[in-house]
């Protein structure tokens, strides 16, 4: 288990995953962003500062994540990603869905 | 059917032992004279054969069964033709010794829980050796029976002084051989799985005028989601390596399905057709079955052309492919497109390429990251082992030691063609 931080500040949900997230991490962190999202909170910003490994099952989460928000009408970002952890989205292409924002309180300005 | 099996053990008393030894070079059912019999053998040799030289669960089970009742030693004892052999054992050294000489070789025959008060009393043991010479007074066995029915075992307790078993006791004994059974079932069902998806990895590397080709796939738990496929036909090598997110028996049976999908398209794509539609039908078919699992795909697939080495390939997010060259330097074969199963309308497109005489095509899977001292710049450092090594199958015992002394956490998978260079 990892301290997944959640905050939801003007419709916004902030979740903080803090440490690695692996394949039992990831489970952890679909089931909070379904719960943010099946709350009613459609716009989702992961931030991932506090992030220090990612797998494909972390990326999976994400995701997922991101498929509910955007079926609830909204969307999901992710933020301050480590240079390690941006290789992975790098690698994969998915950071052309999921563009890595600078910082948290903008990901959604654009 | 299993009635049979389980009817099997009670037709062999323990004097049976050496009616074992004219089927022992016999593996093959239909040839033998008594089918129970070796079914029964087939079954030990399934669980003798993944519980290997040593096992911590089943450890833990005779440590506790041997504080639980104080007695001098005790032991999971396996069949095997006329041994017996005790893959756990406290309070003994003991690991094999002639079935004949056992106390276990009753209990199986009984298929019931033996309780032998005093040894040095009863005709049927006085005799044995641990009896005689051992010190060994008191025994009691529990058998162990597979998911089938037959006993492949038992779990017993030695004492060196004459000991009786209440019903609680007996009670007891039943729960730990419980608990031993099941996790020798598990361990079987596992090691059965895993033996089933090697099966699907190709048997026999690919040689073909100057190319050759081969890969390897090892699991990090007894199943992965790691997969690879090769095959020739019109002249050309259809490549693949998948990765299934995750690892274990989840994305072992998504991988399953993902390897028979992109096998169809094998016909199709040596016969030329464009690898970027066939992996967007692929992922057509698969993407239902991700989404329901919440699992995404990343796939590198190539059509190498024997002839001239023009080669055809198509990226799926995994971005883990690249031709080394005589050199020492490298080209990554790396498209912008996304794994199978993000979205439901991704498309894919080909890419192309020449592998050229010496020049070497390796494609891996992220677990290889895992071994690699610098994994976020891996090329430089794979694309020397990748020239260190003479024939692909150096190269994939050279990834088998890293991965031996290295642990890596999520599946290694490495495909190597090697193009030799041309003579003169």
């Amino acid at each position: 288990m990892i301290d997944i931080d959640v905050s939801t500040d003007r419709g916004i949900a902030v979740v903080v995953p803090h440490g690695r997230l692996n394949m039992v991490a990831a489970r952890q962190l679909r089931e909070t962003l379904n719960g943010v999202i099946e709350g009613g909170t459609n716009r989702v910003v992961v931030d991932l500062a506090e992030t220090t490994f990612l797998d494909s099952s972390g990326l999976g989460a994400l995701i997922s994540g991101l498929k509910s928000a955007r079926q609830a009408g909204g969307d999901l970002r992710i933020a301050r990603p480590t240079p390690a952890v941006l290789s992975v989205f790098e690698l994969t292409n998915i950071d052309k869905v999921l563009r890595p924002r600078a910082d948290v309180e903008s990901a959604f300005d654009v | 059917m299993q009635d049979e099996r389980q009817g099997t053990p009670s037709t062999h008393p323990g004097s049976t032992a050496s009616g074992h030894d004219g089927g022992d070079g016999q593996d093959e059912p239909g040839r033998h004279d008594e089918p129970g019999d070796v079914a029964l053998q087939r079954a030990v040799d399934g669980v003798s054969d993944v519980v290997g030289s040593g096992s911590e669960q089943l450890d833990r089970i005779t440590r506790v069964a041997r504080k639980l009742f104080r007695v001098t030693a005790t032991s999971i004892t396996l069949f095997d033709r006329d041994r017996a052999w005790l893959p756990s054992a406290q309070g003994t050294d003991l690991r094999t010794l002639p079935r004949a000489q056992t106390f276990c070789d009753t209990t199986q025959a009984l298929g019931d829980l033996l309780v032998v008060h005093d040894a040095r009393d009863d005709e049927r043991f006085a005799d044995l050796d641990i009896v005689r010479d051992g010190g060994i007074v008191f025994y009691a066995g529990h058998p162990l029976t597979d998911h089938l029915g037959n006993v492949v075992g038992t779990l017993c307790l030695f004492d060196d002084a004459p000991r009786d078993l209440d019903e609680e006791g007996r009670a007891d004994l039943a729960d730990l051989a419980a608990w031993a059974q099941h996790e020798l079932v598990s361990s079987t069902e596992m090691g059965q799985a895993r033996e089933v998806q090697a099966s699907l990895l190709p048997a026999e590397p690919v040689s073909h005028g100057p190319w050759r080709a081969a890969g390897t796939c090892l699991p990090a738990l007894a199943v992965g989601g790691d997969f690879f496929d090769h095959g020739v036909g019109s002249g050309v090598l259809h490549l693949g390596v998948g990765d299934v997110m995750g690892k274990g028996t989840s994305a072992a049976l998504l991988g399953a399905g993902a390897r028979a999908a992109i096998r169809s398209t094998h016909a199709a794509v040596t016969a030329g057709a464009d690898l970027g539609v066939t992996a967007t039908q692929v992922a057509r078919s698969l993407t239902p079955d991700l989404e329901r699992a919440g699992a995404f795909l990343t796939v590198f697939e190539a059509a190498v052309d024997l002839d001239d080495g023009y080669t055809r390939w198509v990226d799926a997010g995994s971005g883990l492919a690249a031709v080394v060259h005589p050199d020492g330097s490298w080209t990554t074969l790396t498209g912008q497109d996304r794994p199978f199963g993000v979205f439901p309308d991704d498309h894919w497109s080909e890419h192309t390429t020449t592998v050229g005489p010496g020049d070497r095509l390796v494609v891996i899977s992220d677990g290889v990251l895992d071994l690699l001292d610098a994994p976020e710049t891996p090329w430089p450092e794979l694309a020397a082992i990748v020239r260190a090594e003479e024939t692909p199958d150096d190269l994939l015992d050279a990834v088998r030691r890293l991965a031996r002394e290295r642990t890596p956490l999520d599946d290694v998978t490495v495909l190597a063609v090697f193009r030799q260079a041309e003579e003169g």
